[in-house]
């Protein structure tokens, strides 16, 4: 604390202890009576004032994703972190075949009629009425 | 959690991981060193390093984690070739517009640039008065310094941030 020309000291350090509500009643109606006299503790009380307000609204920021859980890493098994592991670089090969090579095109006209006879077999037996629709023997309207 | 028992870090982790990780990332300022602090802190608790006193949970969680931060403060200090967590010419944030300023409203990014420029032991007091939200005794005892010195440290404190954010 600075001795003032008047004799009175600034509060300084108090007066953030003043915001804080750190101060005993006799401490706080000392630095308010202060406050009233003084343009540059006035000032020093505001600046604090805003700095204060600047932290305590900052957000609460959340940990980066899986931050916790890849320190849980070091203590599993051994045996299931490679065979997680293995299932992990199974999945990636995949993935990597699926993505590069073009689904093939199966020739389809054969088992479409084997289906279609299929189909007409079991119709007949069990005396499905779509079979009436789609008569067996009909693969050339299909296959052109 | 029964009074008295040390909590594991997998509870802290599960239950106060956002808590950790933002005490972490408000003392140093960027996400790597947040991260390595979290570990750091985790560990400590896992290795039962820290004398729990039943209470406030965060309280001691937030001790444990501005006292590593000091800790690896100090270490770099000792060792000049690693990069200082606190580093005003790096730390310095750009200057708020004058309207925004008198608007009260300060971006969350100036403000945690502005908390980077000051000196870790005020640093350290601010956060753990107003991100925390401890009261002068305990941040005292955290840092294990007089209140008097904590009441200095948060003034001081704010008022640089005041002068960086002008």
């Amino acid at each position: 604390m600075t001795a003032t020309p008047t004799g009175g000291e600034h509060p300084g350090d108090d007066l953030s202890a003043l915001l804080d509500g750190e101060l005993s009643s006799a401490e706080e109606a000392a630095v308010q009576a202060h406050l009233v006299g003084c343009l540059a503790c006035r000032h020093e009380m505001e600046a604090v004032s805003v700095a204060r307000q600047w932290v305590r609204a900052l957000p609460p920021v959340d940990a980066p994703f899986g931050l916790y859980e890849r320190m849980l890493v070091p203590y599993r098994p051994r045996r299931r972190r490679l065979a997680m592991a293995m299932v992990g670089a199974a999945a990636a090969v995949a993935a990597v075949l699926v993505s590069v090579a073009p689904a093939p095109q199966a020739p389809v006209d054969p088992s479409v009629a084997t289906l279609i006879e299929a189909h007409a077999t079991s119709a007949s037996v069990d005396g499905d009425p779509v079979t009436n629709l789609a008569p067996a023997g009909v693969p050339v309207s299909i296959h052109r | 959690m029964p009074d008295g028992t040390v909590p594991s870090w997998e509870e802290v982790a599960r239950d106060h991981g956002r808590f950790l990780y933002t005490v972490a990332f408000r003392l140093t300022g960027n996400d790597d060193d947040a991260q390595d602090l979290v570990q750091e802190v985790l560990l400590r608790v896992r290795k039962g390093l820290e004398t729990y006193r039943p209470g406030s949970l965060e309280g001691w969680l937030s001790r444990i984690t501005t006292n590593t931060f000091l800790d690896e403060v100090r270490r770099r200090r000792r060792r000049p070739t690693d990069p200082l967590p606190e580093n005003p010419d790096r730390a310095l944030p750009p200057s708020m517009a004058a309207d925004e300023a008198l608007a009260g409203g300060a971006l969350p990014d100036d403000v945690q640039s502005a908390l980077r420029a000051l000196p870790a032991d005020y640093r350290a007091a601010v956060v753990l008065c107003d991100v925390v939200g401890l009261p002068y005794q305990e941040i005292a005892d955290a840092l294990d310094v007089p209140v008097g010195t904590v009441r200095s440290r948060i003034h001081r404190g704010r008022a640089m941030l005041r002068q960086v954010l002008a």
